[in-house]
Order: structure tokens, then sequence, then C-alpha cells
């Protein structure tokens, strides 16, 4: 809203300057986004709240400055003609929907001359970025800016039997508004009628058929008050905003109705000439009761933590235009009219903290006996996020928003969160997994020539009626890349998989990982899951192709908060007191047997603490079945110092035990 | 030979072994020169020892005496030069170790974290210390919780679909934290001093200055003696906590359903030290939250006594607080996850 000083001049004085005006219609809540100086005058550009439309004009705007400078407030003063001839007799308004129309005021003005306004009204309205349009709709204009209330003129020439009807519109109905737009309606919209046809859409823009133009000479003057909701939902169900709808729909002071009637008739009396006929039509079925608001003296520092005295108190009250009475303990306080936005005791201790200023108010800490603590699991959570980091993933954070057909090609059977109105095709649902995110990310990074990456991520997965973390790992490119001091090397599925066994291992969360189910967008020789908790593997060639990726990518999966939840109370293991020896074997193993197969054939006496492989030859001088693993054995007691007879004796029943499975040592 | 004469010979082989021993610099002549005085076949003072039987006896003891004396002085000569070479030695093998120094160090890689994440931490560490409790709330959420509760009525436009995003009629993605206000309060009595940090999503197509989806951190405070003071109070030690204590913090009033009175909250701003900058618009002051005293009708929609009890509320954008800590101009860098930036935390 721009407000000009010049004009608020006129119902105010102001005695400090333009800028200091400023920052005193900020500190009561009239934000001022920009001040700027025009000729000889100066422009506010207001914020105003939406539960303020009192201020969407310069009286209201007036009426704040006279309360924080504590100086009075002078109304438009003007004076009118009328006429001999009665308007009601040349007229008729009704309205048949008093929900949504509480007052209609309406004046006849008869033999105007439509032409161009003169300069004080087309600078005035020029100054704030209203273009001037002709005299009688330039006066419609102007008293809006001064008195919030929106007004509309019709030539009453081309009102069908001079009537004025408020009435929803017919089914099927249609009507061109001034911007030229055929409209379509409905009975949800409240419309302004004549005997016969729709002539302007209530509250929000007037039809092409009815505007004033060169030929008129007949003017009906609306001065109206609607309801906020309806005009909300008609201006919405077309489209369809104006300066009138933007301050019906937040509320019009229904009082001013008739005061702005008759003020724009005597301006236009003043710039366009014709006679006012007697009297203002005023239908007014939605007759306001004023509101009055209990103010208990010790609430203002109950509530507001400092005390205000009481010449204060009501020295504000008075200036923002209500009338209180004392009562026992405080203030029985009318609502004027215009304040739409005061029902309760909070809110005029609002009018008190704002007025007498949000800096007086002394700044504590409020007293509490109880104590802090962080989410469950906050703790967990830190420790994961710093091994991950440690391991040399760095965190992203990414749109929780998808589409189905990407998302299904992770998570196939997961029935998604769909939004009823997305704002593009492929922000349409919640994300049903962490995976494609995270390879636009890689995505991003590797198009602009980052190819080393380690990510993660611990965010949300969503479906219908469950919102879950996850944990996502990612690594593409070179663990360790080339350098002065090293030669590069590719991070690999072993590096994925012992940083997936730390994580586990770190909450005492490790379980049995198998190749079964491979999910499909793995590749289906390097992909483990522990249950459906935890995926990993290297990322399917298809997908990294479909994903523009162009080199191997590994990932793993993981179910945060189950994995959070297991980690038990940690107790050390003393240090062994005796030294472990170790031996080495070297074996000759069918092709066909995995790691695991092998270490389940080796017996566990307590002695053998630690079984560690350190090599494996997938061919050599042996058959072509088989392949060569080596692995380090090492021995230890608790108790004492083993020999190496005892530790020869132990030994050799591991290579028997070996021997029994079919898996001898190389020679 | 007389014993004169063998004297002489002993100082003449003193002279020499001084001149020789001078040139000694290394292990291996070191060997030599003692092989060649002292060598129990062949050295020199051997030999000259070795004479002494033919010397008459009142010549040997002075002659003998003189020998004795001169190896002595060669072997303890030879003792300090093998110390110095060895020292010597030593010294030029470390030397030989040096490595330049100005070459860039071996960096493993280590993990960054997310500005995002490390703000939200710090926010909820210094509320934490304040005797806050955090709490977090689900992102789909019911539009009662949403609006209704907190006295967004079904008429307001904020509750527009142009705004939110809508799952159902009565569902939606939270377009702030405040449900888990509602939440909170719905399973507890007062006091309750709580903050929820979290993600939330708004109709809004990406720019420099709008996410569709971004995080932000609230605060609720209810008990009896509430006041719009310790509002102000709380508000300014969390920003001195987190900005530095230098720090100033200015409540202007403003228009929130939720709150009554309702204010937006400034902090001085933390480039210019309020001076007056291009990113506060020469104003000294920064928009960081929203805040005020909770509705007595948000009470009302969790039935606490609006006569009983008061609280306070205020909420502001992690993505905000970052940007002012790290001059982040651009809220798009936050779901970019461009390394270059990443790795700058």
């Amino acid at each position: 809203m721009k407000i000009s000083l010049n004009w608020l001049n006129e119902f105010v004085d102001v005695p400090e300057s333009p800028e200091q005006l400023r920052s005193r219609l900020t500190g009561v809540g009239l934000a001022v986004d920009a001040l700027d100086k025009a000729g000889d005058d100066f422009i506010y550009e207001l914020d105003i709240a939406t539960n303020r439309p009192d201020c969407l004009g310069h009286v209201g705007v007036a009426r704040e400055v006279g309360a924080i400078y504590g100086v009075s407030l002078r109304m438009p003063k003007f004076e009118m003609r009328e006429g001999v001839k009665p308007a009601a007799d040349v007229f008729s308004i009704s309205i048949e929907d008093p929900e949504q129309c509480g007052r209609y005021c309406g004046r006849y003005i008869e033999g105007v001359k439509i032409g161009p306004s003169p300069d004080w009204l087309k600078n005035r309205l020029e100054a704030l970025g209203v273009r001037s349009i002709n005299n009688v709709a330039d006066v419609t204009n102007y008293v809006m800016l001064e008195l919030s209330q929106p007004l509309h003129a019709f030539d009453a020439d081309r009102l069908v039997k001079r009537k004025i009807i408020v009435r929803r519109a017919r089914p099927g109905e249609k009507m061109t508004t001034l911007d030229g737009v055929e409209r379509n309606l409905d009975p949800s919209m409240l419309m302004i009628a004549d005997a016969e046809h729709s002539v302007a859409v209530a509250g929000v823009m007037g039809g092409a058929p009815t505007e004033i133009s060169a030929d008129t000479t007949k003017v009906l003057l609306e001065s109206a008050n609607f309801n906020p909701f309806s005009i909300r939902k008609t201006s919405r169900a077309l489209g369809l905003t104006s300066e009138a709808s933007y301050r019906f729909e937040r509320g019009a002071d229904i009082e001013m109705a008739r005061f702005a009637c008759d003020r724009a008739a005597s301006l236009i009396q003043l710039v366009a000439g014709g006679t006012v006929c007697r009297g203002v039509i005023d239908i007014y079925p939605g007759k306001r009761k004023p509101a009055v608001v209990q103010l208990r003296r010790n609430r203002i520092q109950s509530f507001l933590g400092g005390a205000v005295q009481d010449a204060v108190v009501e020295r504000i009250f008075q200036r923002l235009g209500f009338k209180y009475t004392a009562t026992t303990d405080g203030w029985s306080i009318e609502v004027p009219s215009y304040r739409i936005d005061i029902a309760l005791e909070e809110d005029l201790l609002d009018e008190i903290a704002r007025h007498h200023g949000f800096d007086k108010f002394p700044a504590t800490l409020p007293p509490y006996a109880g104590y802090g603590a962080s989410l469950p699991f906050e703790p967990e959570e830190r420790l994961l996020r710093n091994r991950v980091a440690a391991q040399g993933y760095s965190e992203i954070i990414t749109m929780a928003l998808s589409d189905e057909h990407t998302e299904r090609r992770f998570r196939p059977d997961i029935e998604p969160v769909k939004l009823l109105n997305p704002m593009a095709e492929d922000q349409s649902i919640l994300r049903t997994s962490l995976v494609s995110s995270m390879l636009r990310s890689l995505q991003w990074n590797l198009n602009r020539g980052m190819r080393d990456l380690q990510f993660y991520e611990l965010g949300k997965v969503y479906r219908n009626g469950g919102e879950r973390r996850w944990l996502i790992l990612a690594a593409t490119g070179m663990l360790r890349p080339k350098s002065v001091h090293e030669s590069e090397r590719s991070f690999n599925f072993y590096d994925l998989k012992g940083d997936v066994e730390d994580v586990l291992q770190t909450f005492d969360a490790d379980g049995g990982f198998t190749s079964e189910k491979p999910a499909t967008y793995y590749h289906p020789g390097r992909f483990a899951r522990v249950g459906d908790t935890v995926l990993f593997g290297e990322l399917h060639p298809q997908y990294v192709e479909e994903f523009k990726l162009r080199q191997r990518v590994y990932l793993a999966e993981l179910s945060v908060d189950l994995i959070l939840r297991s980690r038990p109370q940690r107790q050390i293991q003393p240090i062994p007191r005796f030294p472990s020896i170790r031996r080495d074997l070297s074996l000759l193993v069918n092709k066909s047997v995995t790691y695991v197969e092998v270490l389940a054939a080796i017996p566990r006496p307590k002695e053998l603490v630690k079984i560690e492989p350190f090599d494996r030859v997938e061919s050599g001088p042996f058959p072509e079945s088989k392949y060569s693993l080596a692995i380090s054995l090492w021995y230890q007691s608790n108790e004492r110092t083993l020999t190496d007879a005892e530790v020869e004796e132990l030994h050799n029943g591991v290579l028997r035990a070996l021997a029994a499975k079919g898996m001898e040592q190389r020679k | 030979m007389s014993s004169k004469t063998g004297i002489e010979q002993l100082r003449a082989i003193e002279e020499q072994f001084d001149r020789e021993c001078g040139a000694v610099s290394d292990p291996r002549s070191l060997e030599e020169i003692r092989n060649r005085y002292l060598s129990r076949k062949s050295g020199i003072l051997t030999t000259q020892l070795q004479n002494l039987k033919d010397l008459p006896s009142n010549e040997r003891a002075e002659f003998g005496k003189s020998a004795n004396q001169l190896k002595g002085k060669i072997e303890s000569a030879l003792a300090t030069l093998e110390t110095t070479i060895q020292e010597r030695e030593k010294t030029s093998a470390l030397q030989r170790e040096a490595v330049d120094i100005t070459l860039p160090g071996n960096h493993r890689r280590i993990g960054h974290r997310h500005p995002l994440t490390i703000v939200r931490k710090e926010i909820e560490d210094i509320f934490i210390s304040m005797g806050y409790t955090v709490e977090d709330g689900p992102e789909v959420e019911s539009t009662f919780n949403n609006f209704d509760a907190l006295n967004i009525p079904a008429s307001h436009p904020a509750r527009d679909p142009r705004d939110t995003f809508y799952i159902s009629d009565d569902q939606l993605l939270r377009t702030h934290t405040s449900p888990v206000q509602i939440r909170t309060m719905q399973k507890m009595k007062p006091p309750v001093r709580i903050i929820c940090p979290g993600r939330v999503f708004r109709r809004d197509a990406m720019d420099p200055t709008h996410l569709p989806m971004f995080h932000q951190v609230e605060a609720l405070v209810v008990d009896e003696g509430i006041t719009f003071a310790d509002l102000k109070g709380t508000l300014e030690r969390f920003h001195k906590q987190f900005f530095g204590e230098t720090t100033k913090t200015r409540l202007r009033p403003s228009f929130f359903p939720f709150v009554e009175p309702g204010a937006e909250v400034d902090v001085s701003c933390v480039f210019c030290g309020a001076a007056g900058c291009r990113v506060c618009k020469g104003s000294g002051w920064i928009e960081v939250m929203g805040s005020g005293m909770v509705h007595p009708n948000v009470f009302k929609a969790v039935n606490y006594d609006t006569d009983k009890y008061t609280g306070f509320a205020f909420g502001g954008g992690i993505e905000r607080y970052a940007m002012l800590k790290y001059n982040i101009n651009d809220l798009q860098l936050y779901i970019q996850n461009d390394m270059r930036f990443l790795e700058q935390f």
C-alpha cells in the first residue's frame, strides 16, 4: 500500500521528519518497505498485515500516526448540495442475499459531464501508481485510497429499470468484466444486477456494458459492504483480483460505507458537475452491533511483563478511536467498526504493547524448574554421522519430492504418497527411497568434473501411512586419487562393505549378509543385504547408463531407526595379558566354496582368537577348479603364554578339520 | 740405534701423525690411519716398540715411556676423531632423508557435514542448554494440526492450494513446524518448553530465494505467568549465543494468526554490525523470525485453560540462519549438493 505524506498531512500533523516517521510506522507494525522522495512529496510503501484492512487507506494510517504522536485525526471535510428530487424515487436497490452483502449505499447523480480529471486529482492518483481514467472513475479510486472503502460507479442509463439487485449469479450466466474478458458465472458468486442482467461481480470488478463512458450523464454510485469469504471465493474462482477485492476480502468497515458514498458524491459534483439527488439509498440488513471487550489492568503486567500507566493506556485507546469506560479492575472497551481484528483482551494488550513500544518492555528469561533434552537417539545419530564422515562421506540434503515412475524403479511395491496439487510432474509424489535423489546429486557433480565422490544422506522416505529415516551411502571414482605421494586406487565393493560393516559394528547391529533377492537396480553379482534393513552393492550398469553416471557407483541403504535403536550398553573387554602367536596357511579351495564356508569349516577352540584372509589367487600351478586362499590365524590364551607345541597341536587340529572338508594345504 | 735417535724418530712419527690425522674425515681413512700406526703386525709405532729390545738397557726406559706416551696420544686422538666422524655421519644420514616440506600434505578424505545440519544442531544445543526439549513430528500432517488448531480457519487464504501441497482434503505436507506444537500440547500439560526443528513444504517454484522444501525451527513455551518480556529475553539470549554477544534483537509488531501480539524478529546486521550494508538494505537490521504470544484460540484447540496459562512461540528458517552465518546468497546451493560447496564446511 502506497501512502503519500502530503495526503496524510491533510488528516494529521506529522511533527517529525519523513525518515523518523518511517521508523515510527515500522515500530507500530506498519512496516515500511520503501520511502521515496517524489517532488515535494514522500511516498511510503507500506506492508500492511492482512488483519489491518483499515490501514489500506490514508485516513486509517493517519489514525495510527495520531496515536504515535498523540495528535488528533481530522476526517475529510466536504460540502454537498443535494437536489430536490429524492434518489429513492428514481432508483431502487435491494439485497437478496444479506449474508453476503450486509450493506449497500447508493447515490444517484444526474447531469454529470465525463472528462479528464483536474490535475490535483490526477497527480494524487499517479503519485501512488494509479492510472487516471476519467473524472468519475478517478473519484471512486481517490475515495478508496482515502477511506479504504472501495466504490463503483455505474452508467445509470444502462441499468435496466433503474434497479440494483444484489443476488447470486444464475446458472450459466455470463458477463464481460471491465478488463474485456467474458466471465462464466455460477450461483456461488455474488453479483450486482439490474432488473435483467448481472452488471458487476460484487466487490471484485464492474461489467463493461455499464461502465462510465464519455456519453455518461447519470451515475449510480455504489458504496457497499460484502462478506470477505464470499469475495475471496469469487475472486479465486474467477482468477480475478482488484484493489476492491483486495480490501473486501480482508474486511471493509461497514459503518464507513455511507460516509464514503457521500464523500465520493461530493467529489463527483466537484470535478464532473451534475446534481446529486436527495438522500442516500442505504440498505443495511447487517446492522453491526459494537463489540465490547473487557481489559483487566493486572493483565498488562502479567501478560506483557511490564507496567503501563493508566493514562498511557487510555491515551492509546482514545487516539485509536476506541471508547472506554473504567471498571473496577480495568476498562470496558468498545471496538470501533473499522477494527475488525479486535475481539479478545489479548488483542487490546497488543494495541497497548505496540503503541507503548515493544522496546519499552523488559527482556527477561522465563523461570523454569525442568531440564532440556535432545530427541531420543540423538547421541546415536551424532555417533553415526561422525562414523560416516570419518569414512569420507560428505552429507547431502535433497528434495523429498519426486515422480512416481522414477521412484517405482527403486521401490516397485511401495504405494507412494501423492500430491493433489503438484507444481510439476517430476515433483508429484514423496520419495519412497533415497536412491534417485542421491543418483541425481552424483550426476550433478560428475557433470561438473568432480569424479571422486563419497556422499551420504540421512533422510526420510515416505509411504502411505508412514515416514521412516534411512541412511544412504554412495561412492564413485577413486578412493585415493593419484598424487605426488601415492598411486591411485578406485573405490571398490569391499571398501563399501567395510564401511557398512563398521557402521553396523558401531551399533552392534551386524547381521548375516546374503546375496539373495538382489534388488533390480543393483549389480546381480555385487550385491548383499541384511534382511530388508540393509542393502548394498554396486549400481547396475544399466542404471549407471540411464542416470548418465559414466562410472561405477557403489550404494548402501540402511534403515536408520532400527540401527540406532539396536545399540546396547557397552562394556569393555580386558586387554589380553599374554602374547598371540600367528600361523599362516594356504589352502586350495573349490571355486564354488565361499570364504564364509571356509570359515565355517575351521574349528573354534577358545585359543583361536582371530582369523584373517590375506591372499586369494584364482589361477596357478593347481587345478583350474580351485583357487588358493591364504589365511592367518592367531592363537592366544587368557591364562598363559602358549608354547610352540601347544600352538602346533591347535593348528594341526585346524588343518585336519579343513582337510576333512576337502580343503587341502597348498604344497 | 741410540735412544736419542729413537726419540727423534718418535718425534718425527708424532709430527707425521699430526699431519695425517688432520686429513682424516671418513670411517675408511680413520681405519687406515689406525692400522698404519697401531696395527699389531706392521703399525709404525708397533715397529718402533719392537726395536725396544735392541736399545741399551739404560735407554730402554726413557724410550719406552716416550713411545707409550705417543701411543696413548694417538689412541686418544683417533678415538676423538672416531666420535666426530660418527656424529657427522649420523647428521648427514638425516640430511639425506630430508623431504620437501613445501609439497602438499597427503590428505585422507574426510566427510563434511551439510551446513543445514551444522546450524540445526547448533540451534538445538543452544536451546537444550536453556532447558528446552527437542520434539519432532511427521511431515505429512492433518489440516487440523497444520491450520485449524493454529487459528487458521478453513476460510483463511493461507490454506489456498496455490500455496500448500495437499495430499487429500484433510492431509497435507506441513507448511510449518507449528503442528508439532499442537501435537506436544495434546500429549502433555504445561509447563511446556520445546523446540521443533524439521522439514516443511510450500508451493513455491525454486529460485535463489525460494525452495518448495526447506527447514524451520520453532520454539514453544507455555506455563503460568509467561510474558511478552520473556519472549523478548529468550530471543535476545538465543541470538547472542548464536551470532555473538554483541548481537542485538528487535521485535516489530506484525500479524500471524496463531499469536497475539505477533512480532517480526530482527537481529542487528551480522555483516555490517548494524552500520548499514547491502544485505540489510542499509537498515542495520535483518529479519530472521516470526514470534508472538500464543493466541488463546490455539490453547482452546488443545484444551489448555486460557485463564491459567500463557505462552510464547517463535520460529524461523534454518536456511536463513545458515545464510547469515556463512554468507550464502542462493538457497538452491543447499539442495544442489555441489561438492565445491559442501567441502567448505
